[in-house]
């Protein structure tokens, strides 16, 4: 374990909505190139957190923030720092599929370009290698101009991964990403994932144990007791987590007894 | 012993649902007994001469209600009563409301139909008495003149409702409160109050003559408060999710407006120009205080007065001859052809080239 870097660190993050105070001191290292599992109950502030690891929480207007986010050592709440640019490093995959509608597949995996005024000299090899790599440009190479939501379900929310990957970014944020799918899209979604941790350091939101076994390096088990702010119970390698479980409420909830 | 299932399907009873259709029968009978009373009622009275008032109450009423009371029953037995006058009181009401809208339009059609021809649609009024005949001159200067009055207060006021909308839905402004309620109320606002302010304002004071952009002027309070809270509600519908996905990706605000957000709502705000044209196409009172009325045909609606179709049926009523009578007519089913060319045009360049799934 030593001989690992961290990409993205959370450093005392603190998050309240209005009066409300509803993360407490999360402290929560990412590695590099890995997988990592935020799992808990409903309500435990999980996908609160991940937005704040790209400054998405900020878009509710009562939110406040304490703490730090560094990614590569740099903090992305410092000074100056525009949160604009900071999720053109930090992509995000959301819960429900969300392509553009009026766009075509082919201008959804390059509208990131085109909303952040980015140019690309090679817009064609760049769809090609994003649909690869989000593992869905079998499906969809001979109708590149169809309207994105001529797709299935699962297919779209490949292609949304295939547009946040087309931004090349260093981090993908991914909340509760096969919530919407059924088994068989959740599958070639799972299988995604595990063929870009190599390349990319990944943090995801789920709710079902399984997937977490199955893609996760480590995991982090968070908590909201009694109307306390939530906070991070345990975290390490999945294995030990879902096998040997320090706390007792890590263990009660892993093995279905809440949640 | 393997037990035998009866795998027949069994129909659902039609009474299972209270929006199960109803059956044929009951449509027939219920649509009869709307139709008979009335028809009897106006029966006795051409006979007997009733009054109308007698007649509605001791002939119509009451064979009505016993005749809604009786379908009910034959169909649905003692418990159908109230269900036979509910839907005879539906069948009725709903056609008394569709024969009086088709009658309106009906007796545009028919009057001003045979007002209608090229030189009636493309002359102007110049020379034109009340009294000359239909043969010659025409709307063609009114046409021109709505469209452009329209026009200019169109152009004006749909970049003030968008920027209203934006405001309403996309920030976090302080003052959305008050803006909502001055539009509420400037959507009570009576036409005629805006035209006479302007006419106050510009007219009356001596700063400018009648003139084409002191009508558009008139219209825009009258128009803005549709366009604002149309487009509010078509911005509204764009799905969070979509603006979240706009902004994930690293987009400034404004281009996941621009980029994401307006395409997604297009076709709202076509109807809310729509609707706000629709608004303002046939006012009379305020143009007639501002642009005043013009014969002859005026491009230029910064300098005299301006002729529009409103203005147009409004004279020419006013002069009660015959001619001028069927002229007004002409006008009328005229307005009606332009609002009509104008929806559908509308309506079939913002429909949306993407597909749903088949």
């Amino acid at each position: 374990m030593s001989n690992l870097t961290y990409h993205l660190r959370a450093e005392d993050v603190n998050v309240w909505f209005g009066e409300r105070h509803v993360l407490k001191n999360v402290n929560l290292a990412f590695p590099t190139n890995q997988v990592t599992a935020l799992i808990g109950p409903s309500g435990c502030g999980k996908s609160t957190f991940i937005r704040t690891l790209n400054r998405m929480h900020e878009l509710i207007p009562s939110a406040g923030f304490a703490g730090k986010v560094l990614l590569d050592d740099e903090d992305i709440y410092g000074d100056g720092i525009d949160p604009v640019k900071v999720r053109l490093n930090v992509g995000m995959v959301f819960q429900k599929p969300n392509p553009f509608p009026t766009m075509s597949i082919q201008e959804n995996v390059l509208s990131g370009l085109k909303l952040s005024g980015r140019k690309n000299a090679n817009n064609e090899e760049l769809v090609e290698t994003s649909l690869r790599r989000a593992s869905i440009w079998n499906e969809v190479k001979d109708r590149l101009n169809d309207p994105a939501l001529s797709l299935s379900g699962g297919q779209q929310q490949r292609l949304c991964i295939a547009r946040s990957l087309a931004m090349g970014p260093k981090v993908l944020l991914m909340d509760e990403p096969c919530s919407a799918l059924d088994p068989g899209s959740t599958r070639r979604v799972e299988e995604t994932i595990l063929e870009l941790a190599p390349e990319m350091t990944i943090v995801i939101v789920t709710h079902n144990m399984q997937q977490a076994q199955r893609v996760a390096d480590q995991t982090a088990f968070f908590l909201s007791e009694d109307g306390n702010p939530g906070h991070v119970v345990e975290f390490g390698a999945t294995e030990q987590v879902f096998e040997q479980p320090i706390d007792p409420r890590t263990n009660d909830y892993v093995n279905g007894h809440f949640g | 012993m393997e037990k035998v299932t009866d795998l027949t399907p069994v129909a659902r009873p039609k009474t299972a649902a209270p929006w199960s259709r109803k059956s044929p029968q009951f449509v027939l009978y219920a649509s009869l007994a709307s139709i008979v009373p009335a028809a009897v009622a106006l029966g006795t009275i051409a006979l007997t001469g009733m009054d109308f008032m007698a007649a509605l109450f001791i002939v119509f009423l009451p064979l009505q209600i016993v005749a809604a009371a009786l379908v009910g029953i034959t169909v649905y037995g003692r418990r159908g009563i109230l269900e036979g006058l509910l839907v005879v009181a539906t069948i009725f009401l709903s056609s008394f409301v569709f024969v009086l809208l088709g009658s309106v339009i009906w007796s545009v059609i028919s009057n001003g139909f045979s007002a209608l021809s090229a030189s009636f649609i493309f002359q102007n009024n110049y020379y034109i008495q009340p009294k000359t005949s239909l043969e010659f001159g025409g709307v063609g200067h009114s046409i021109l003149g709505s469209l452009l009055i329209v026009g200019l207060s169109t152009i004006v006021t749909v970049p003030l409702g968008l920027a209203t909308a934006v405001y309403l839905t996309e920030t976090q402004g302080k003052s959305k409160g008050i803006i909502r309620t001055l539009l509420q109320a400037m959507s009570g606002l009576p036409s005629v109050v805006s035209g006479l302010f302007i006419y106050a304002m510009f007219i009356a004071s001596g700063i400018t003559t009648y003139a084409g952009w002191t009508g558009s002027l008139a219209l825009i309070p009258l128009m803005l408060p549709t366009v604002a809270r149309v487009t509010e509600e078509a911005l509204r519908l764009v799905p969070v999710e979509l603006r979240n996905g706009a902004l994930a990706l690293g987009a400034p605000a404004w281009r996941a407006f621009v980029q994401v957000t307006l395409p997604a709502a297009k076709s709202g705000i076509v109807t809310a120009i729509l609707l706000g044209v629709a608004r303002v196409i046939g006012e009379t009172a305020p143009l007639v205080l501002t642009t005043f009325a013009a014969d002859r045909t005026n491009l230029n609606p910064f300098e005299g007065a301006m002729g529009s179709l409103p203005t147009y049926l409004f004279n020419y009523i006013a002069f009660g001859f015959d001619e001028s009578i069927q002229r007004a007519w002409g006008a009328a089913l005229v307005i009606l052809i332009l609002v009509a060319i104008l929806f559908i045009s509308a309506r079939v360049a913002s429909r949306t080239r993407t597909k749903a799934r088949k």
